[in-house]
């Protein structure tokens, strides 16, 4: 297998921009009018979005290794620049099956609880800015079976995005911390 | 005048000596150069090694020679006899500093003491031109 | 006089703490000397001048960092000892006022850099003194309830603080915050060597015979380097046990008094030095332990010199360093643990076997288990529930292990070992199914390959015998979680304390120095990982915890015997 250097910063953001140049234009709203700035992220075909501010960065897949016996739901940790990161597999959070790593497989650092966490997802699609209009909240199909960790939907011509609230969907709240040994 | 001027400081506690290094990092008296010394012997050697020294700050209670005892030898020597020494003491030690001032000590300075009270220890005896 | 908010030396607040701490433990440490010599007879007049002299220090460093409540405890015991001056008669009576205040002195400088500090404590202490001199001033002729300063005596004690020979100081204070940073540091650039080895390696490989001779010479130069550089940095973080150990001499004093015990304390190895992240933790389990034993190990003083034992007890803890280990022992000359007890109340809560006869050592380790408490007495100070199997899982979370070992009637003995540094670890890297772990190397006993023969099924475990010893073995993937495959070729032989475990795993990596990382609370708590690390190829691998893998179904009976 081909050893992954580890990337920089720098490259991480090439990367993601290549992504972007790759999808087409982002979306814009109407002058004027309020907006959020979101990522947004697809898993099989859903696409699901969080607010820019809480993704640090976007990386490619490196080796996660197993940790035997952790909660449901994590992947594993990886390696991000000589931290330990664990990484979910938000895909089993919500309900979906494990899926193979791709060449477009990304992981999505995002800060919860003072703590940085990786979301493993299939593909990130593009960042966007949505108008405050276009935000409804999540029609009944939709919160039946996620209730908990859906905020809002945004309607983008055709496409439903489903915004998800980041700390409920990383069941982070329930962890409780013991000390670390080393800080 | 063109030489940074010198300080010398006499105490067991380095904590003390610690605050004796911020007050002389700030203000009026920064620059200046702190010599340290832990009891009385080791304060005195310095002493008479070091006569460029403009102020001596003497704890009174320490151990091996004590403020006191320091006065009485430097005294009985007349070593440096201009150099001004200050007796620092407690506030209830109102016998110590009649003592320490029949010994020779130029001022007291009570704990707890104040870098102001300090810095104007420094310009009085500047201005009085105790040291000729 | 001076609110803390406007002190002008506030910010030396730390340095205070520094100072005075230990100088406060100190003035209770020679007040608990000073008891005993005053109850014998003797005046211990210079010990007495010292103790005037830290109270004086104290009073004074208190009053520049504006500590007002901290000045007026330590000049109140300053008048107490003037009065005493005066009158030793009165000395033996006043100690245990002393004492009283000098628990308070300890508590209030400990926390004078957390914020205001409440008078409540000193306030009481100062009217109970003034009460005191007042009550035996009666019938003499000082007519002041208050005595005069009397004039400051000449000091023979120990100097605080160290100055350097030229005058300057020379140690310096450092965050701790920031040796951890320099480590984490250090621990990047272990790796990058790692890599680097790896990346050398490689190209040796693959280009057989080309001169890289002087490259590894370089490579094998800087890794000796860093060698050096990790022994240093590890040195900068090393602490006195001394500093633990100090504590006791206090706690011992009041524990036994309010159990009505007499109790020595004897220590040693008091140099003995650990990392700090080490001795940060090993407080709270060490004060469980002593005070277990003085509570319910000790026997009163009237029983033990009916069993011919000198009525005061003794409690020791040493500390002696054994390559990287640091092993600690508290040690009581009381009635020692009952083993019969213990095994009922083991029986009785299920977890041995009805019809099983464990060895002594095993009904010993039992002790540790939940639930498991040989009195049915629960005393205030005890009665916090704090078993020995909460001290058993802080002495492991440190990576360490405990055993007890004890005579009935004549004494008992916790022994503890535990890693020198919690940032370092030597490892073993060992294979299981395409994951690689890390093993303590201290908790190795030793690596072989072995032959599906050599492991017996007996009653659904596996056993083996190894150096005439019949021994448990485990597939290591079913401990991880996984399931067991038909053959692995190596096993770890795994101990904690006497237990040995075998762990069965695919290939055995080599040795590692790795840096221990914690691992996230995300992360949960697995019962079988203790950190993670990275390797020298970037990737992440997970450190086991071979204590508790040892220490699985530790009741089963190891006696079976082999066809």
């Amino acid at each position: 297998m081909k050893q992954e250097l580890k990337p920089s910063a720098r490259d991480s953001l090439l990367t993601f921009a290549d992504d972007v140049a790759h999808q087409g234009v982002a979306v814009r709203a109407e002058a004027a009018e309020p907006e959020r700035h979101l990522v947004i992220f697809s898993l099989d075909r859903e696409e699901f979005g969080i607010p820019i501010a809480r993704a640090r960065e976007i990386v490619r897949v490196p080796e996660i290794t197993r940790v035997p016996q952790a909660p449901p739901h994590i992947r594993g940790v990886m390696n991000l620049r000589g931290r330990i990161l664990p990484v979910v597999e938000i895909r089993t959070r919500f309900g979906l099956e494990r899926a193979e790593l791709t060449s477009r497989s990304r992981v999505v650092v995002v800060e919860a609880h003072g703590r940085m966490v990786g979301i493993l997802v299939d593909v990130v699609s593009q960042v966007v800015k949505i108008g405050e209009s276009a935000i409804v909240p999540p029609p009944d199909e939709v919160v039946s079976q996620r209730a908990d960790y859906v905020s809002n939907v945004a309607r983008v011509g055709p496409r439903l995005i489903i915004l998800i609230e980041l700390d409920k969907a990383l069941l982070l709240e329930n962890v409780s911390t013991p000390a670390p040994l080393i800080s | 005048m063109s030489a940074k001027p010198v300080f010398l400081v006499v105490d067991d506690s380095r904590l003390h000596h610690q605050m004796y290094m911020l007050v002389f990092a700030k203000g009026a008296l920064a620059g200046s150069t702190l010599l340290h010394a832990k009891n009385g012997r080791e304060g005195y050697a310095l002493f008479t090694t070091h006569p460029e020294i403009e102020m001596v700050f003497l704890d009174l209670n320490m151990p091996e020679m004590n403020g006191l005892e320091f006065l009485e030898r430097r005294r009985s020597e007349n070593l440096h006899p201009h150099i001004p020494v200050v007796l620092v003491t407690t506030e209830d030690s109102a016998e110590d500093e009649a003592r320490g001032r029949a010994a020779g000590a130029w001022e007291y300075l009570r704990k707890p003491f104040t870098p102001a009270q300090l810095t104007e220890l420094v310009e009085r005896a500047r201005a009085r031109g105790v040291r000729t | 006089m001076n609110d803390d908010a406007g002190n002008p030396f506030a910010e030396l607040l730390e340095e205070y703490v520094a100072e005075c701490a230990p100088l406060a433990q100190a003035v209770g440490d020679t007040l608990v000397t000073l008891e005993r010599r005053w109850e014998e007879g003797d005046p211990a007049d210079q010990l007495f001048g010292t103790l005037k002299g830290s109270l004086h220090t104290l009073k004074g460093n208190s009053a520049m960092l504006g500590l007002t409540a901290i000045q007026a405890l330590a000049h109140c015991m300053e008048d107490v000892c003037a009065f005493l001056g005066e009158r030793p008669d009165l000395r033996p009576a006043a100690s245990g006022l002393l004492l009283r205040g000098a628990g308070v002195l300890v508590e209030m400088v400990g926390r004078a850099a957390r914020g205001p500090l409440s008078a409540d404590r000193s306030e009481h202490f100062i009217s109970e003194a003034r009460e005191f001199i007042q009550a035996e001033s009666v019938g003499t002729e000082t007519s002041a309830p208050y005595p005069e300063r009397r004039r400051f005596e000449r000091r023979t004690g120990s100097e605080v603080g160290e100055l350097g020979s030229d005058g300057v100081v020379s140690t310096i204070r450092v965050d701790a915050r920031r040796l951890d940073g320099l480590l984490e540091t250090f621990g990047e650039t272990m790796i990058a060597g790692l890599g680097l080895r790896e990346a050398v390696r490689d190209l040796a490989i693959r280009h057989r015979g080309a001169g890289f001779t002087d490259l590894e010479h370089a490579l094998t130069s800087l890794e000796k380097t860093l060698k050096r550089l990790e022994g240093a940095l590890m040195a900068t973080r090393l602490v006195s046990i001394a500093t633990v150990f100090g504590r006791f001499n206090l706690l011992v004093r009041e524990v036994a008094n309010a159990h009505e015990k007499r109790v020595g304390l004897v220590t040693s190895g008091g140099e003995t030095q650990l990392d700090k992240t080490v001795i940060d933790r090993l407080g709270e389990p060490l004060v469980h332990l002593v005070t277990n034993a003085i509570i319910h190990g000790l026997e009163s003083p009237a029983e033990r010199e009916r069993s011919g034992k000198p009525s005061e007890a003794t409690v020791t803890l040493s500390a002696v360093q054994r390559s990287d280990r640091v092993i600690l022992t508290v040690t009581d000359d009381g009635r020692g643990l009952d083993p019969e007890r213990i095994l009922h109340k083991a029986r009785q809560l299920g977890a041995v076997a009805a019809d099983a006869t464990p060895s002594r050592e095993e009904v010993f380790a039992m002790a540790f288990l939940p639930g498991l408490s040989t009195t049915e007495r629960v005393s205030a100070l005890a009665g916090r529930g704090v078993g020995l199997d909460v001290v058993a899982n802080s002495i492991r979370t440190l990576g360490g292990s405990i055993e007890v070992a004890s005579e009935p009637g004549k004494g008992t003995k916790f022994t503890m070992s535990l890693p020198l540094t919690l940032a370092v670890l030597r490892s073993l890297l060992v294979a299981v199914d395409g994951e690689r772990y890390a093993l303590p190397l201290g908790d190795v006993a030793e690596s072989l390959r072995v032959t599906n023969e050599a492991i017996h099924e007996i009653d659904g475990h596996g056993m083996m015998l190894w150096r005439g010893q019949v021994i448990p073995v485990s597939d290591a993937a079913e401990v991880l979680g996984g399931s067991a495959r038909a053959s692995r070729n190596y096993c770890v032989v795994v101990r904690s304390g006497a237990r040995r475990r075998g762990m069965l795993v695919d290939g055995l990596l080599g040795h590692q120095d790795v840096v221990v990382k914690a691992l996230d609370p995300s992360l949960g708590r697995p019962p079988t990982i203790s950190g993670a690390t990275i390797l020298g190829d970037g990737r992440v691998a997970c450190i086991l915890d071979t204590a508790r893998f040892a220490e699985l179904r530790a009741t089963e009976a190891s006696t079976a015997t082999l066809s």
